[in-house]
């Protein structure tokens, strides 16, 4: 095939693996806290698009015109709600449930996404029909040579890399984070030397799920389109990613995001009906599973006998 | 000792966890009919070594002979069917489930687990059933004369003493040759722990050949009890013998009380 | 439950519970007052919540453990009848059939989840590889419709075998991720494979046995007609009733012992002897086997097989029904698939909103009754066993 179709095809797998590895961070962050998997998380991503465009439709109403202050806009109110929604969710379902079993948790969590997604099919106005998202990012592309390169995607790769490498050194650099490790590697004891578990829980959460909004928000300026249904299919992906890449690892879920992107590119290019690429990707991820049951990067647990 | 007399031969058994070596090329020997007391500080690898020869942990080296066959490596399962049953330093009783179906659990050996036998074959179900409910009631009662009264009750509903009694009445009743038990005592009174012993030495009499190695912390049962102790620090086995010259061994109250240098 | 029933229970209270519920279910399914309609649905609630605690619910529970045969001909009795009352109500009875044919794959999603331990998140898709097998085999082949639902069952066990590996060989998070992945999956690749029928699906016959059509309405007389569906509603009792047959003599066996004990604490199980891969992939396999054969029935009576009705979200509603009913109790789960099922079709207001409802509400149990409506009880062998 010819280049530039090849060079299409691999900047849209980068662009899908940033936001495949911005919700797979999310994920990972959840479970290294509290052992949970927040199914809830792609609809939360969902929600912060859809924010987002509530935001714009605001701001223009109210006479704003810079693209760039629009932007600006969408993206803190998106990231700022959806923090507190995020945290919500983990104070409200999530923590009560701590000493259930996780079949429990992973129920709840499926069903807090399903009253999202069916709240704003529901109570948005035609929320069951796919709603333009603006484009507010320059829409000119730089040529070099065969290959066409778009401007918009190539600000929000940066962002969306720059976001997780910020999470990245919260992480490891920062107080909180420190916090964050200590009651991921051992909750007990870090509440006993006294760090406040349930804030440090209800902040990673918050820092997770902002992290969620930013992707839902980039991909509704990438593909200037967001509906309510995307949130399922894009969290477990996520999901996926996350545990290839072995849970509880943060580098592993970057890797999974963007191994995830890669196979569904894969698959497109291969097969001749596009609509392959999901099962193909899946089952490669039902393959790795099978041979290595804890991730690619294995998780870093074992049970007390 | 004699060959034939060895029930349990380890040679070099080591575990190891990522870079930390949980046991360290452990010898031991275990004789027919023997009680041997293992014992040493917390982390000193005792559980480990139970798990090791469970088949629950990979062994990293070393090898394991019981009743003169192999066994290292083997499966759980495997370990089970020769003849080797163990208690929980936690325990792991299924609450859920009656004191009559914890017993069965570990009775694995003698049920017919056939589809057709289970689904089909009823009234011989009851009769395999009548049969083994009578081995249960009978060693419950070996242990408290009131504890078959509450066999169909759950486990959960049972007291944390006679959750003990009920968990290694699940070890005895398959009958195994060694008896593995993980801290039985624990949480228990020296009245109370006292009484447990005594009933399992009862039960030992009772089932000719069982041996017994036993981890415990409380001193004066494995005094009582055991008849050669291995004491464990740090992986390692550091002394050896009867109760008596391992307390008095410098080595290992170096090990409990820290040096004194 | 304590050990202190007389020797021989009484029978009537059981009896009286079967007869309340058909006429529960009668009156459910005739009234059309929507505020009736929600009162009756409240109060069949309540009405489960107390029974599994109370007196009353003991002895019926003892009556059926001790002596179950009398108590099952008059449930199945009760249930003919209520079925016989709506015989030309062509709604009524494809409400029944579906209630009963989907509590049929949740029973299997029972044996799966309540017993062993195994989560399954693609339930509907195996239910969906019954219906498809049944289109196929129907419509090119001339095997005996019997032998067609069969055929679905085996697919299913078959197909689910693939995923035994990856499934054995994972715990927790990572196992439900392959059953979430294979459920978008099935769904992806129907919609993508124009051999199945693609987006449309395909066409399903009705079925015919023995030479009985039941895809006719029946006459009877010169005046009236029953309705087609009576048959698939008289079969799909019939099939339900074996299978909670089966899953009795399952539950009250050494087998049912076996699958606890993996479900419960797999490394104990593993320590005295249990094969725990062989209980896991016993109970998978028959679980996804009875997915199919309700999933063929299912189609050969609505007469169509599309993959908008495989997905995710079926998967998700029927491990809802599985868990709200009470895990691991059949009776619990029948009662919670009769009100999930059911529900959406007769009050209309919520029609629109039920997903959003009924998620709510899974919220709501799991928050405040995680056990369910019917809790399980324990094991009971043999009629009449459970006396020290």
């Amino acid at each position: 095939m010819d280049l530039s179709l090849l060079g299409q095809y691999v900047l849209n797998g980068l662009m899908l693996g940033t936001i495949y590895a911005m919700v797979a961070v999310g994920f990972t962050l959840f479970f290294g806290v509290l052992d949970v998997i927040k199914f809830s998380h792609g609809d939360v991503l969902m929600v912060g698009a859809f924010t987002g465009l509530v935001a714009y439709l605001g701001l223009s109403a109210l006479g704003v015109q810079s693209n760039a202050l629009l932007t600006l806009g969408v993206m803190l109110s998106a990231v700022l709600l959806i923090a507190l929604l995020g945290a919500a969710l983990a104070r409200w379902l999530v923590l009560p449930l701590r000493g259930a079993p996780p079949i429990n948790l992973l129920l709840i969590t499926l069903m807090a996404g399903t009253v999202l997604r069916e709240a704003i099919r529901l109570f948005y106005p035609a929320g069951a029909n796919p709603k333009p998202f603006p484009r507010l990012l320059p829409a000119d592309s730089v040529s070099f040579g065969a290959l066409t390169l778009r401007f918009d995607s190539a600000i929000l790769i940066a962002l969306g890399l720059a976001s997780i490498v910020a999470v990245h050194l919260l992480v490891t650099r920062t107080r909180l984070g420190l916090a964050i490790r200590a009651v991921a590697q051992d909750s007990e004891t870090a509440q006993v030397v006294g760090m406040n578990f349930q804030r440090i829980v209800l902040v990673t959460f918050a820092i997770g799920s902002a992290l969620a909004a930013l992707a839902g928000v980039t991909a509704g300026l990438y593909y200037n389109e967001i509906n309510f249904g995307m949130g399922l299919l894009l969290g477990v992906i996520g999901f996926s990613a996350a545990v290839v890449g072995g849970l509880g690892n943060l580098y592993g879920a970057i890797l999974g995001g963007f191994l995830f992107a890669g196979l569904q590119t894969l698959g497109a290019v291969w097969f001749a009906v596009p609509a392959y690429k999901d099962v193909f990707a899946f089952a490669v991820v039902i393959l790795v599973m099978t041979w290595r049951p804890t991730g690619l990067i294995a998780e870093q647990s074992a049970e007390r006998v | 000792m004699s060959e034939t007399a060895t029930l349990l031969r380890c040679e070099g058994l080591s575990v190891r966890f990522g870079g930390l070596t949980a046991l360290n090329r452990l010898d031991l020997r275990l004789r027919d009919g023997e009680i041997l007391g293992l014992i040493g500080p917390n982390g000193s690898g005792k559980t480990t070594f139970f798990n090791a020869l469970t088949g629950l942990y990979r062994a990293a080296g070393g090898r394991t002979w019981f009743a003169g066959a192999e066994i290292t490596g083997l499966r759980p399962q495997a370990i089970y069917d020769a003849g080797i049953a163990r208690t929980f330093q936690r325990s792991r009783l299924c609450l859920p489930l009656s004191v009559f179906d914890n017993l069965m659990i570990g009775n694995h050996r003698r049920l017919s687990l056939g589809l057709w036998f289970n689904l089909c074959r009823r009234s011989r179900f009851a009769q395999e059933l009548q049969r083994h409910v009578e081995r249960a009631r009978a060693l419950l009662a070996a242990f408290h004369p009131r504890l078959p009264e509450r066999m169909f009750e759950p486990a959960g509903a049972l007291g944390m003493i006679d959750r003990r009694r009920v968990e290694v009445c699940r070890a005895l009743i398959s009958e195994p040759r060694l008896l593995l038990l993980d801290e039985p005592s624990a949480g228990m009174t020296h009245d109370e722990t006292r009484e447990l012993m005594d009933d399992i030495l009862a039960a030992r009499e009772r089932l000719p050949g069982l041996s017994i190695i036993l981890i415990e912390h409380e001193m004066g049962v494995i005094e009582r009890v055991s008849e050669r102790c291995v004491v464990l620090n740090f992986g390692e086995k550091i002394c050896e013998g009867p109760f008596a010259a391992v307390v008095a061994d410098p080595q290992v109250q170096e090990a409990y009380l820290g040096s004194s240098s | 439950m304590s050990a202190r029933a007389a020797q021989q229970p009484v029978l009537w209270p059981a009896f009286a519970a079967t007869g309340a519920i058909a006429c529960f279910a009668y009156l459910f399914l005739r009234v059309e007052a929507q505020w009736e309609v929600a009162a009756l649905a409240v109060g069949a609630v309540l009405a489960l919540l107390a029974f599994g605690r109370t007196r009353l619910g003991a002895a019926v529970g003892a009556a059926w453990s001790v002596r179950p045969v009398p108590l099952a001909w008059g449930a199945l009795l009760a249930a003919s009848v209520v079925v016989a009352l709506f015989a030309e109500d062509h709604f009524a009875l494809l409400l029944i059939a579906t209630v009963l044919l989907y509590g049929l794959a949740c029973l299997g999603l029972t044996i799966q989840f309540g017993y062993a331990g195994v989560v399954n998140f693609s339930g509907a898709a195996f239910f969906g590889v019954g219906g498809y097998t049944a289109a196929v085999l129907a419509t090119h082949t001339a095997l005996p419709h019997p032998l067609v639902l069969a055929a679905g069952g085996v697919l299913a066990g078959a197909i689910g075998s693939l995923l035994v590996l990856p499934l054995l060989r994972t715990r927790g998070h990572y196992a439900a991720l392959i059953t979430i992945a294979f459920a978008i999956l099935f769904k992806t690749f129907l919609e993508v494979n124009d051999a199945l029928g693609g987006p449309q699906g395909l066409k399903v016959p009705g079925m015919r046995m023995l030479g009985w059509s039941f895809n006719d309405n029946i006459p009877l007389g010169e005046q009236t007609e029953l309705s087609f569906y009576l048959s698939y509603a008289v079969f799909s009792l019939l099939l339900l009733a074996g299978a909670l047959l089966l899953m009795r003599r399952l539950e009250r066996s050494w087998l049912g012992l076996s699958l606890d004990a993996v479900r419960i604490d797999e490394t104990a199980a593993a320590v005295f002897g249990f094969e725990v891969a062989r209980w896991k992939i016993l109970a998978f396999t028959l679980g996804n086997v009875l997915a199919g054969v309700a999933g063929a029935a299912y189609a050969m009576m609505t007469g169509f097989v599309a993959p908008a009705s495989f997905t995710f979200a079926e998967s998700l509603i029927m491990v809802s029904i599985v868990i709200l009913g009470g895990l691991g109790n059949p009776v619990g789960v029948l009662a919670a698939a009769a009100l999930v099922l059911v529900l959406p079709e007769k009050l209309q207001v919520i029609q629109e909103y039920r997903f959003l409802l009924f998620s709510g509400f899974v919220i709501l149990v799991l928050l405040f009754r995680p056990e369910g409506l019917l809790p399980r009880t324990l094991r009971q062998y043999l009629p009449g066993w459970g006396r020290a």
